[in-house]
């Protein structure tokens, strides 16, 4: 089912947490909302959920308008940052509560779609313990569970793996995400966690101070960047930005800052004639080679292996740049170095606003 | 703790570590004294100082199986329905405190309404209210719904008087709760009402539990109230009759008083040491504003 806001905006008291929010998730998507704590994207799954109601704006699920109903009489389900199992019931009676509250259900029915949900998310062998008996993993399991148990329409996740351990979160981003296209339900998750968004989500809303900032895929988010928060949110090690004018030379434009020259190519021209930019450029997008070679000069300051690559942090000139490295680099601290950009990786963004310039 | 320092430091330090209990025992010895002596004077016909006077006997018990050789007791209703009167007087300011407990502390824990602060302020103030300041115009109000010298006008006077405590205890309790247990049962498709009563009250069963005993032995040692608003007999409970052998004539007759007071505080006492966990659990559960 298709989920649309128009619009939406939520004050809480003088504080405005989501603003003018326009969102559209197509029907079988799976889309994050990703952006820092208290960017409004939480706010903004609770008032898709009903929990908290607008103060402006529209939400619509299909064709029908729901800011007005309750969340019972929304279809969805949700499984919550704590997972929010009730203690005193079992396993099977928590994935049972939902069905209970419909009374067209009976119950041999219930017994057995509860088994079919516990078997899809593996948690069938648990169906007597109680909650507080279970592992995290399984705790988001028997959440996901419930949430799946009543087939709702729309399927809303807060920060679903951000209470489990490292590995596990690996593990289940697969499965939630695998999940997802099993059932084929129009889904939205909140995470702060870039990587979860990039590596489960269809599209990625990215938000900050309760306004939208981009909406796209993770590959256009990565490659095109709209402007220079998100540039620097999205992606691990984050982007390099470096303050540098603009300036013609031999009839090419480069980027100058203090010890580095970076010719633009044509395709990295900024419209108009900007005089200054911040030049945006990612770890993985600059190669160390040999001193004098590239288009900076720089020394090792600080390197780090973290298995499959190594983050080489370089001293050039006032700033350090961060490097990504092949595994076998095996450069020291205080090496000299030269630094070799690649031309069409480079990202120009309005000094002032922030804004992508090419 | 005192095993801790034990183990660390040998012999010497046992001492030392015994210190605390020492005089913690020394401070508690008068109230210990208490109890026990009314425990003794119960068996003996006579209790001089500390010193009991004459043989063991249960002659001083002998109203619960012939009341009628007991003077003091003959003009008086039997001791069972009085008994069973107490019952019903704690019993119900405990249910009837429970129930509105409950469901006002959820409210004041969970809803924003407008002069929900005021509230909580009012309530708070009652609670400092001592009650006998508000006698007469308790006897006003009770003469004019002519619940005066009835058992259940008492009741509801009793539980009006334990609300504010009830209440801000089990607003505390729900206060624990967190609000994703309720947010993923409306989601889930279940009302407020159907809300509190599966999801929220379960989770607060240790504060139901521990508030339902305070309750009930608030009701049980009441004596002012019942005292001065039913005088009549009848309705009388068992604080009134204690008072009533105390106060009767020049003569005090101890031993049977001590024995009708051992016989009064029994079932609290009892009471107390089955629901020690839970009533324990009122503070472990903790009271946040």
């Amino acid at each position: 089912m298709r989920v649309a806001l128009e619009r939406l905006t939520k004050r809480f008291g003088t504080v405005t947490a989501v603003q003018e929010l326009d969102l559209e998730v197509r029907s079988g998507e799976f889309v994050a909302l990703l952006g820092p704590s208290g960017c409004g994207k939480t706010t903004t799954l609770l008032m898709i959920a009903g929990i908290y109601r607008p103060t402006t704006g529209t939400i619509v699920f299909g064709d029908r308008r729901v800011d007005h109903l309750h969340p019972k009489e929304r279809g969805i389900g949700m499984v919550f940052q704590s997972y929010a199992l009730y203690p005193h019931m079992t396993v099977s009676e928590n994935i049972a509560f939902p069905l209970e509250l419909q009374r067209a259900i009976t119950r041999p029915d219930r017994e057995a779609r509860v088994r079919e949900a516990a078997a899809k998310v593996q948690v069938d062998e648990l169906l007597d313990r109680r909650p507080a008996q279970l592992s995290g993993g399984q705790q988001q399991r028997v959440a996901l569970a419930r949430a799946l148990v009543k087939r709702p329409d729309i399927l809303l996740l807060d920060e679903p793996l951000s209470n489990l351990d490292a590995r596990l979160r690996h593990d289940m981003r697969g499965e939630i995400k695998r999940l997802q296209k099993e059932v084929g339900i129009t889904s939205i998750f909140v995470t702060h966690d870039q990587l979860e968004a990039l590596s489960m989500a269809d599209r990625v809303a990215v938000m900050r101070d309760g306004r939208l900032q981009a909406y796209a895929t993770p590959d256009e988010l990565y490659a095109h960047p709209v402007n220079r928060f998100v540039a620097g949110f999205i992606g691990s090690p984050p982007m390099n930005f470096i303050p540098a004018d603009l300036a013609a030379r031999n009839g090419d434009l480069v980027a100058r800052a203090q010890d580095i020259e970076l010719p633009l190519p044509p395709a990295q021209r900024p419209r108009g004639n900007a005089a200054g930019a911040t030049v945006g450029v990612r770890p993985e997008h600059i190669a160390i080679v040999a001193p004098g070679e590239g288009q900076a000069a720089g020394e090792v300051y600080v390197v780090e292996p973290v298995g499959r690559e190594q983050i080489v942090d370089v001293q050039v000139g006032g700033r350090v740049l961060r490097v990504v490295a092949p595994p076998g680099y095996g450069g020291k601290i205080g090496d000299r170095i030269g630094l070799r950009f690649a031309p069409e990786r480079l990202h120009l963004f309005d000094p002032q606003s922030g804004d992508r310039l090419a | 703790m005192a095993a801790v320092v034990g183990e660390r430091a040998p012999s010497t330090n046992r001492w030392l570590a015994a210190l605390p209990y020492v005089v913690l025992a020394l401070a508690t010895l008068p109230i210990l004294v208490l109890y026990v002596w009314l425990f003794y004077s119960s068996f003996f016909p006579r209790v001089e100082g500390f010193r009991p006077v004459g043989d063991f006997t249960f002659d001083n018990w002998r109203f619960l199986w012939d009341p009628l050789s007991v003077p003091q007791m003959r003009n008086r209703p039997p001791i069972v329905p009085l008994t069973f009167n107490t019952f019903i007087f704690a019993a119900m300011t405990s249910a009837i405190g429970l129930l509105v407990s409950s469901m006002a502390g959820y409210a004041f824990s969970r809803l924003r309404f407008p002069g929900r602060r005021m509230f909580l302020g009012s309530v708070l103030l009652l609670h400092s209210f001592p009650s006998v300041t508000l006698l007469i115009a308790l006897f006003v109000v009770l003469r004019a719904l002519g619940l005066y010298d009835k058992l259940v006008g008492v009741i509801l006077v009793q539980t009006a008087f334990a609300l504010p405590f009830g209440i801000w205890i089990m607003k505390g309790f729900f206060d624990n709760i967190p609000w994703d247990l309720e947010m993923s049962a409306l989601v889930d498709g279940a009302g407020r009402f159907r809300t509190w009563w599966r999801i929220m009250l379960p989770l607060v069963k240790p504060g139901l539990l521990a508030l339902a005993v305070l309750l009930f032995v608030e009701g049980w040692n009441q004596f002012l109230l019942p005292f001065v608003f039913m005088p009549s007999g009848s309705q009388q409970t068992l604080s009134t009759l204690v008072k009533g052998i105390l106060g009767e004539g020049r003569f005090v007759d101890y031993g049977l008083l001590t024995a009708v007071g051992l016989y009064y505080i029994a079932p609290v006492l009892i009471l107390f040491v089955l629901a020690q966990d839970q009533l324990m659990r009122i503070y472990a559960g903790g009271v946040k504003g």
